[in-house]
């Protein structure tokens, strides 16, 4: 299988949209965009695509955070990640401010009273690392190395800009135990698990737990 | 408001919201010294900060933040436009 690696553009802004949600939901029917800002789907694609058109690097709105795959000029797989912090403001603050300005005020009526659940599970980035942000590939793609591919090179592409970094992060729900082998095939080591008390979470978010992987690079 | 009015006040709008009144802003506090900010209690944090302070912050504003001493300085430059 012929395959092309190349960076993402704003064209391939729809593609990155059903990416993003697929990888939220992580297998299963939970979008948070949608449990926790009360937001239909259709309108969450709507507000992902307007935060991708912002053009705003490093975080996991990013468009110059994605390597995608191509076969055959269609999109077949594609890899998120980017130096966590490299112009001194951290992805979650970058995120926080793409949603914030986004989204329409009703969506932040409520979040206060979501926000001891949620933070159950969260787990700080740390500065001038690789950070995963998400890895897809279509299912009529899978199970041809595609992951390790997309991964090598966006970290590959990543160090050659930013030679002192030698880590890679990348967090992981706990339910998710193919994407778990997946990195664990890579090299990736558990080096933390956050499991939430309040089960109530998995109203809200796909799974009650959480890893933290780490790969030496 | 002048400066030490807005300092305060934002102090306390932190303590609120990251429930520590114990905790001290320091113009250079960013988001990797204080537990439990993620990016919903930033969004949290933004929106009490806009509506106490009666202002709104463009995007291109709100990017620029790296320090509270940062964010000191936008509200009161936004508080005198």
């Amino acid at each position: 299988m012929e395959i092309t690696i190349r960076n993402a553009t704003l064209g391939d802004i729809p593609f990155l949209v059903e990416t993003i949600i697929e990888a939220e939901k992580s297998g299963t029917p939970i979008l948070s965009y949608t449990t926790i800002f009360g937001l239909i789907e259709e309108d969450v694609k709507k507000y992902i695509a307007l935060m991708l058109e912002e053009e705003i690097d490093g975080c996991e709105l990013s468009i110059s955070a994605f390597l995608l795959a191509e076969f055959r000029g269609e999109t077949i797989g594609a890899v998120c990640a980017w130096v966590e912090g490299l112009e001194g403001v951290s992805s979650t603050i970058l995120k926080g401010n793409l949603l914030r300005f986004t989204l329409p005020q009703h969506c932040f009526e409520s979040i206060s009273l979501l926000n001891h659940l949620i933070r159950e599970l969260h787990i700080d980035y740390i500065a001038d690392t690789i950070q995963i942000g998400l890895v897809y590939v279509a299912e009529k793609a899978r199970g041809q190395g595609l992951v390790q591919k997309l991964l090598s090179k966006k970290i590959e592409q990543l160090k050659q800009a930013n030679l002192k970094i030698n880590d890679a992060y990348v967090q992981v729900f706990g339910h998710n135990f193919a994407a778990i082998k997946s990195y664990e095939k890579l090299g990736f080591e558990t080096i933390e698990y956050k499991i939430a008390r309040n089960k109530e979470i998995t109203n809200y978010l796909p799974s009650d737990s959480k890893l933290l992987m780490k790969l030496n690079i | 408001m002048n400066n030490l009015q807005v300092f305060e006040k934002l102090t306390s709008l932190f303590q609120e919201v990251f429930e520590n009144p114990n905790l001290v802003l320091s113009e250079k506090l960013t988001a990797n010294d204080v537990d439990n900010w993620d990016s919903l209690t930033h969004m949290i944090l933004i929106t009490e900060i806009e509506t106490q302070f009666d202002i709104k912050f463009k995007l291109k504003e709100l990017n620029k933040m790296k320090n509270v001493g940062d964010l000191l300085g936008a509200i009161t430059f936004k508080l005198s436009e």
